[in-house]
């Protein structure tokens, strides 16, 4: 708890900080007409008091009951990150390979990245997810999904 | 016009056949997210956002409204059936429904959910249909200072209730605040905290940011372990609750509507909170205390009566003040802005058929509800035996089209990608997100309001005083921040509700 509480402080603190530069470089004005800068400077100088309360308060505590590496223990740690790079690849390859050839082998990883399953189910039921998908939000509801390579849409 | 021609305007709307079949897809809907553990209605509401945006605004804000009042009758299923609760709001359920489920007496249980959710919500939408007119035309006389304060209370009755560290919530409502408030200076048209992004132009969106905060990093959070869900595997049967059950439940059935329609009114997850509040109570006036979490029927008809009241009370502040009094009713303030429309008081006036077919879709979704729970329950059952690993790309998959529909731009699914990895840590670190979504709704309102008081008043801080519903609402909101410093009162917010429950 206390090393979680230090370091999430630590990172509060920094954020209030930026915040509260911000404001005052965007601008306080006056009390009688607050400029743009105004609110953000206040909010941030909170968040500057809130997160040095956190801190002080953690580091006063004594012993530290809940170790910070008990929290990332027993983490399937690759399927989470794998998952996360995955979705970041189908971001940066969404718009010039478009939603149908980009989705596909997404849903088939995703279908084989946590718990493995058979790679026809995998690759059947990502296709059959897909199609399904463009079929409602691209034809039915009519949104605007990337043609890309394949000039479907 | 009397309260008959509001609800002929009502029933006119509300019964047209486009409605009628979003009012049910909502409610549908709403059932499968309160069944699946994992997804809440805050995410399905923001997953199906995008395919509202073809239809009228009644439409849409019927649908949405079906899948938050769904969610709470879906919810009460897996807690019975599983011991899981689907929902936050059905947590108490597990307690006396689950035992009930173990003692083949799952059907009663099953059943008393429902016809108690049906009883309460209709109660609770009485209570909205009454009370929302002469609200509306009070706040009428509302001007900024009374909206900011307003605005104020509400947020910190929220942090007041949140479940961990006050100080980590305020940070949270800071935070969304801030975020909210990206893109050009309402007043001036100055762009604010962009990076130079044209994307940031028009600030940070509603969707990609609760997506990525109660989608994304939920998914992150589930397949960082093996999930395993054991569903008990009973017979169920005789659905309808006996002469006995209603008569050991009628008590808990009224103090539980008439709780959970007036906690849902106040800022704060009123849903969850009264659910726990109604079971604290039940057991404390029962006169067999004992029999609670061994199978005793009040149990489930209490929480679940009080859960489904409170939507109906939830809606009453957004649309006669605009001000959203927790998450889902954010979601649903930015899915009227989305559709052209500003809820507050003079929705009444100039929206009628939207405000009152809204109202009178919720008695028809109820009764949807009680129709499609009782005999889809088997169906429900084989819903929840879906395995995480097929169910999570298809969560993945929503998010990233719904994200990619609402605005056809790639940055929102990084925005969403990266608030999935915030969300991940804030709950790792125990940050509560709540706060956080509704500061980021209330964040523009808040400045704009504080701005024009200040302007009115001519930088004068009296003026928030000096009006008597604007004193009232700050002396309230100064009262429960610095209560947790007081130790008899910081211990009563400790008690706040879940531990009045859980201590057996």
């Amino acid at each position: 708890m206390k090393s979680r509480n230090i370091i999430s402080s630590l990172f509060w603190l920094a954020i209030g900080a930026g915040v509260s530069y911000g404001g005052y470089d965007l601008e306080l004005g006056t009390l009688h007409d607050p400029g743009s800068g105004f609110m953000f400077f206040w909010v941030g100088i909170i968040i500057i008091g809130l997160s040095s309360s956190i801190l002080i308060r953690a580091l006063w505590l004594k012993g530290d009951a809940m170790k910070l590496r008990l929290l990332w223990s027993e983490i399937r740690w690759k399927k989470t990150i794998s998952v996360l790079a995955a979705l970041f690849l189908y971001a940066y390859a969404f718009l010039p390979l478009g939603f149908i050839l980009c989705t596909i082998p997404l849903l088939i990883f995703l279908f084989k990245a946590v718990e493995p399953q058979r790679w026809s189910w995998a690759i059947l039921g990502a296709i059959l997810s897909t199609l399904t998908a463009y079929g409602v939000f691209q034809l039915w509801l009519g949104s605007q999904l990337p043609r890309g390579l394949l000039g479907l849409g | 016009m009397d309260l008959l021609d509001y609800l002929g305007i009502g029933f006119s709307v509300a019964l047209q056949p486009a409605n009628l079949f979003y009012c049910f897809a909502g409610v549908f809907i709403g059932t499968l997210v309160g069944v699946l553990p994992g997804i809440g209605p805050v995410g399905a509401m923001s997953l199906l956002l995008p395919t509202t945006f073809k239809a009228t605004p009644e439409a849409a804000i019927i649908m949405l409204a079906g899948i938050y009042y769904g969610a709470m009758y879906g919810g009460s299923t897996t807690s019975i059936l599983v011991n899981i609760p689907g929902e936050a709001a059905s947590v108490v359920t597990c307690l006396d429904g689950y035992q009930m489920a173990r003692q083949g007496r799952a059907g009663p249980a099953l059943g008393m959910a429902a016809f108690g959710s049906f009883l309460a919500g209709t109660l609770s939408i009485v209570g909205l249909m009454i009370l929302a007119p002469p609200l509306s035309k009070f706040a009428i006389q509302f001007g900024p200072p009374e909206y900011f304060t307003l605005m104020v209370l509400g947020l910190t009755i929220l942090i007041y209730l949140a479940h961990g560290s006050m100080p980590k919530a305020l940070i949270m409502a800071a935070f969304g605040i801030v975020l909210g408030l990206i893109g050009l200076d309402s007043i001036n048209a100055r762009p604010r905290f962009t990076f130079e992004r044209m994307e940031l132009i028009d600030g940070v969106g509603l969707v990609p940011l609760v997506m990525g905060l109660f989608g994304v990093s939920e998914v992150l959070l589930n397949i960082e372990q093996v999930i395993r869900r054991d569903i008990f595997e009973t017979k169920i049967k005789g659905l309808l609750p006996t002469a006995r059950d209603w008569l050991d439940s009628k008590g808990a059935l009224a103090r539980g509507s008439l709780l959970g329609f007036f906690l849902g009114i106040l800022p704060g997850g009123g849903a969850v909170i009264s659910s726990f509040i109604s079971y604290a109570i039940e057991k404390r006036v029962s006169r067999h205390p004992e029999r609670f979490g061994k199978g005793a029927i009040e149990g489930v008809a209490g929480p679940e009566a009080a859960n489904n009241a409170a939507t109906g009370g939830a809606f009453i502040p957004l649309m006669t003040l605009g001000i959203p009094p927790n998450v889902v009713m954010a979601m649903l303030l930015g899915a009227f802005m989305i559709h052209g429309v500003t809820p507050g008081p003079l929705m009444m006036k100039q929206n009628p058929g939207l405000f009152w077919g809204v109202i009178v879709s919720m008695y028809i979704g109820n009764i949807m509800l009680l129709i499609l729970n009782l005999p889809l329950i088997g169906m429900w059952v084989q819903v929840l035996k879906v395995p995480y690993k097929i169910l999570f790309p298809l969560i993945l998959l929503f998010c990233l089209i719904g994200v990619y529909s609402v605005s056809n731009a790639v940055f929102d699914i990084y925005i969403m990608i990266l608030f999935g990895i915030v969300g991940y840590l804030m709950k790792k670190f125990e940050y509560e997100g709540a706060p956080l979504v509704l500061a980021f709704v209330l964040g523009p309102l808040m400045e704009n309001n504080l701005r024009k008081s200040l302007i009115m008043s001519q930088g004068d801080f009296s003026i928030f005083i000096t009006r008597p519903l604007a004193a009232v609402s700050l002396i309230l909101a100064i009262f429960l921040l610095i209560s947790p410093l007081v130790p008899w009162l910081g211990k009563k917010r400790r008690e706040i509700p879940k531990e009045e429950v859980l201590k057996r």
